[in-house]
């Protein structure tokens, strides 16, 4: 489904502000998986989606997703067979049009884009029905400008703009992290009924190890922009959070017992 | 009446300006002094045409395509050639001033001689009201300058309308999301940059038609005439949105349209009472200033004034 085969990325390269954001990454994705990626800051996981969603062109390693070799398309061609919901709940949608007019604009994702009406009749009954169930009622604002709804309300939305049609692929970077615990609960009740309802071959960013635990079914902790534990099947569904958290403590303690090499090595050799 | 009738007439010609300058300005939210270049290029190529027999309706939507290209032009520079959008448009502004000199063969074309469309619907204009005279709130009004203004006003709508449609389809939608968020676009597999240049060939187009139409109406283009144009767009544009508020894309266009007009019946009515013309763009340009300003100036001393005052209860 989504194969990516020694991907290489390093920004700003030859400069003092050189980040070898991905060193390398192999990882197969199967079809109708949900993967969950966890990471320290820095290691490379918003990286890594990035890479995939096509925001910029990775210096080495191919992607393929779908049976397509994706990895010299543009964003936009990409789009096609991803669906995306960001970090920053602003992100997904335009604040200053209406949510139907935003709705309208989801259902031509990767499609061409004519000069039918946006806001045709045939798209309003469905869009009010799935907006009433997300039971926060907004179908009965569908012509308020986006900007002015909570962002735990936009997050909701642009979950279901992004897989209003039905993506080959579902990018989620940390998408509950800006919002208050309440709507953070709320949007991942709804981030894993989409998923399961559609079963959407899933790629979720997160810090939280309580989701980590209890979603998905593979974990990927990344370190220093490589993929460095993959947890799957019976083995993922054993995890506790606080063995996550004993796995990331251990990945500090080797991270500062190589700072303190290094630093040795260079208060002797230097 | 005359000089009231004239004002409405090149207002609502300039109104296809506004829109123009609506869509790069307040779309897109990048100031397009291209403009400047258009609305001649615009007047020039439908000038020289019609003064070699064109065919009026032909000459004006060759010199609006005219426009489109200049827009393009501009997009290209900045989408593709990474240029800030100030200045891909100073570049093509200033490449066109001398493509129109070349394209009119000197500084000025008059159309005194010409079939324009201002003359087929003068002649319009007579032959169905059958006098030279008409009386229009009791004041006396030469058919002609009747036939120029329904024209212009037609002119007008016939745009506004055609922009609004545009902008409900799918790609006006997604070309509104493009200067809305960009970033969502692309997930959503908008062509930015495609839709960047298209909408600045579409400002353009608008804005050159406003430049034939208004050569036509005066009867001369001019090498000069482009100069602070996009300010005027700007204030049309401004006062538009004071008038109407900018709610909805159906109400911003109308008060374009509405801003348009009553700048140019502000500028007739200073002019009247002895404004010098040569202070024109200056005040204009202070005006903008002004408008640009004052909103966020009259926001902070509200605030200060809320904070300094009693508290409430």
């Amino acid at each position: 489904m989504l194969e990516l085969t020694g991907i290489r990325k390093t920004f700003n390269p030859g400069t003092v502000n050189e980040v070898r954001a991905l060193q390398g990454v192999d990882l197969t994705i199967d079809e109708g998986s949900f993967v969950i990626v966890l990471g320290m800051n820095g290691s490379g996981k918003s990286t890594l989606l990035n890479a995939v969603a096509g925001s910029f062109f990775v210096d080495e390693g191919t992607i393929r997703l779908a049976g397509h070799d994706v990895t010299r398309w543009p964003e936009h061609r990409r789009a096609r067979l991803i669906g995306r919901v960001f970090q920053n709940p602003f992100s997904g949608t335009a604040p200053s049009m209406s949510i139907a007019e935003n709705f309208a604009l989801a259902t031509r994702r990767g499609r061409a884009r004519g000069l039918g009406w946006a806001l045709s009749g045939s798209l309003m009954k469905p869009l009010r029905e799935r907006i009433a169930s997300l039971r926060m009622g907004l179908e009965d604002r569908l012509d308020n400008a986006i900007g002015s709804l909570s962002g735990g309300q936009r997050q909701a939305l642009t979950l279901l703009m992004a897989t209003w049609l039905k993506p080959h692929l579902l990018l989620l970077d940390e998408h509950t992290a800006a919002l208050d615990p309440k709507s953070a609960d709320q949007v991942i009740t709804l981030t894993n009924e989409v998923v399961q309802r559609d079963r959407l071959t899933t790629l979720m960013v997160t810090h939280s190890m309580q989701q980590a635990v209890s979603l998905g079914d593979r974990i990927i902790m990344m370190n220093r922009g490589q993929v460095l534990h993959d947890f799957r099947g019976a083995e993922k569904k054993r995890l506790r959070p606080e063995d996550l958290i004993d796995r990331f403590n251990e990945v500090r303690a080797r991270e500062q017992l190589d700072e303190g090499a290094a630093e040795m090595l260079r208060a002797n050799y230097i | 009446m005359t000089l009231l009738l004239g004002a409405l007439t090149i207002g609502l010609i300039l109104s296809l300006l506004a829109m123009g300058v609506f869509i790069s300005f307040r779309i897109f939210e990048m100031p397009d002094i291209t403009t400047d270049g258009s609305i001649t290029l615009g007047a020039a190529v439908t000038a020289v045409l019609l003064v070699n027999g064109t065919n009026p309706f032909l000459a004006t939507a060759a010199g609006a395509a005219g426009g489109a290209v200049a827009g393009a032009i501009t997009g290209v520079l900045h989408t593709k050639f990474k240029i800030n959008s100030l200045l891909a448009g100073i570049l093509v502004m200033t490449a066109l001033y001398s493509v129109n000199l070349h394209v009119m063969g000197r500084s000025n074309v008059p159309l005194m001689q010409a079939r324009t469309l201002g003359s087929h619907a003068e002649d319009f204009g007579r032959r169905l009201l059958g006098t030279d005279t008409v009386h229009f709130l009791g004041w006396p009004v030469t058919a002609s300058d009747a036939a120029l203004l329904v024209f212009a006003l037609l002119a007008a709508v016939v745009s506004g309308v055609a922009l609004y449609l545009f902008f409900r389809t799918h790609v006006g939608t997604a070309m509104r999301a493009t200067g809305d968020n960009a970033q969502m676009i692309r997930a959503l597999g908008g062509n930015v940059e495609g839709y960047i240049v298209l909408g600045l060939a579409l400002s353009n187009a608008l804005v050159a038609l406003s430049g034939s139409l208004l050569a036509q109406y005066q009867g001369f283009a001019d090498a000069q005439m482009g100069i602070g144009m996009i300010v005027w767009g700007l204030a049309s544009v401004i006062i538009g949105e004071a008038l109407t508020g900018a709610r909805s894309l159906g109400l911003t266009i109308v008060g374009a349209i509405m801003g348009s007009i009553l700048f140019r019946l502000l500028v007739a009515i200073a002019l009247r009472w002895g404004l010098d013309p040569n202070d024109l763009k200056l005040i204009t340009a202070v005006f903008v200033f002004a408008a640009l300003v004052l909103p966020g100036l009259i926001g902070k001393l509200k605030r200060k004034s809320a904070f300094s005052g009693p508290a409430p209860r």
